[in-house]
């Protein structure tokens, strides 16, 4: 098992049609980050995130905390770039600022974003989009830091055309 | 007639990018070139008179920023220093102040 690429996932797709998940900066749900190693595999059918060694999400580290949700103030919460979501054009788009573990010892090879209040529920795992970050990526006892692409029409993480 | 509207990553490209570090925080030279890569976008297809100059910018932005942020770095620093002071461990708040 490994990663095999990035994905949206199939169920938040079908769940943006029954209104689950709010990107509104200030007020809209609260989105999370978990880290895996390369023994993890997730794909477009991955439906909610998982956590935990046994899941083989990375260890607690600096400020990451394994074991999932545990609501908005969440040290793996993401915050949402300004002024999101936007639209350009045509294209509507959300995006997220660049999330940095400090003082962290990890490696990870993936993550996924999912909505830890999804549908005004609390400590949900509703899977939103897998990353693969292409290789092993490693911190030692420094910062790990995941640059979100820029928060425009081409590049937004998350873009309706 | 339907309307149809696409909402997927590309699977084999890198869609983010992840940066670390060992024994360290990043510098503000490295938080500068993030922070100017999210202001500024050059497109690879520009016209190469445009496209330079306006990498010409970009590397100058990312001066400035470095510079702004060695700055707010140093002003912290005085806060946290009179701070620490304040609370009665002068020897403590020196060796921050010398950092």
């Amino acid at each position: 098992m490994a990663f095999t690429g990035n994905f949206m996932c199939t169920s938040f797709k079908k769940e943006l049609l029954s209104a689950t998940h709010n990107f509104t900066t200030s007020g809209g749900d609260a989105f999370q980050i978990a880290l895996y190693t390369n023994s993890a595999s997730f794909t477009a059918a991955t439906t909610a995130a998982v956590f935990g060694a046994l899941n083989n999400e990375v260890g607690t580290s600096g400020t990451y905390t394994t074991g999932g949700p545990s609501g908005s103030t969440s040290t793996n919460t993401l915050a949402a770039a300004a002024s999101m979501p936007s639209s350009s054009g045509t294209t509507a788009f959300t995006d997220f600022a660049d999330k940095t573990f400090t003082s962290a010892t990890i490696t990870a090879r993936g993550a996924l974003i999912y909505n830890s209040s999804a549908g005004s529920g609390s400590n949900t795992a509703n899977c939103v989009v897998v990353l693969d970050f292409g290789s092993d990526k490693s911190s030692t006892s420094g910062d790990f830091k995941i640059v979100m692409p820029s928060p425009d029409a081409s590049n937004a993480l998350i873009r309706i055309a | 007639m339907s309307a149809e509207f696409k909402l997927d990553l590309p699977q084999h490209e890198n869609v983010v990018s992840v940066r670390t570090t060992s024994n360290r925080g990043f510098t503000p030279d490295e938080l500068a070139e993030d922070c100017v890569a999210k202001i500024i976008s050059v497109s690879d297809t520009a016209l190469p008179g445009i496209r330079d100059q306006a990498r010409a910018f970009e590397r100058h932005m990312e001066k400035v920023v470095a510079y702004y942020m060695r700055q707010a770095i140093q002003s912290d620093r005085t806060t946290v220093f009179n701070a620490i002071t304040d609370a009665g461990h002068p020897e403590l708040a020196e060796l921050i102040r010398r950092l």
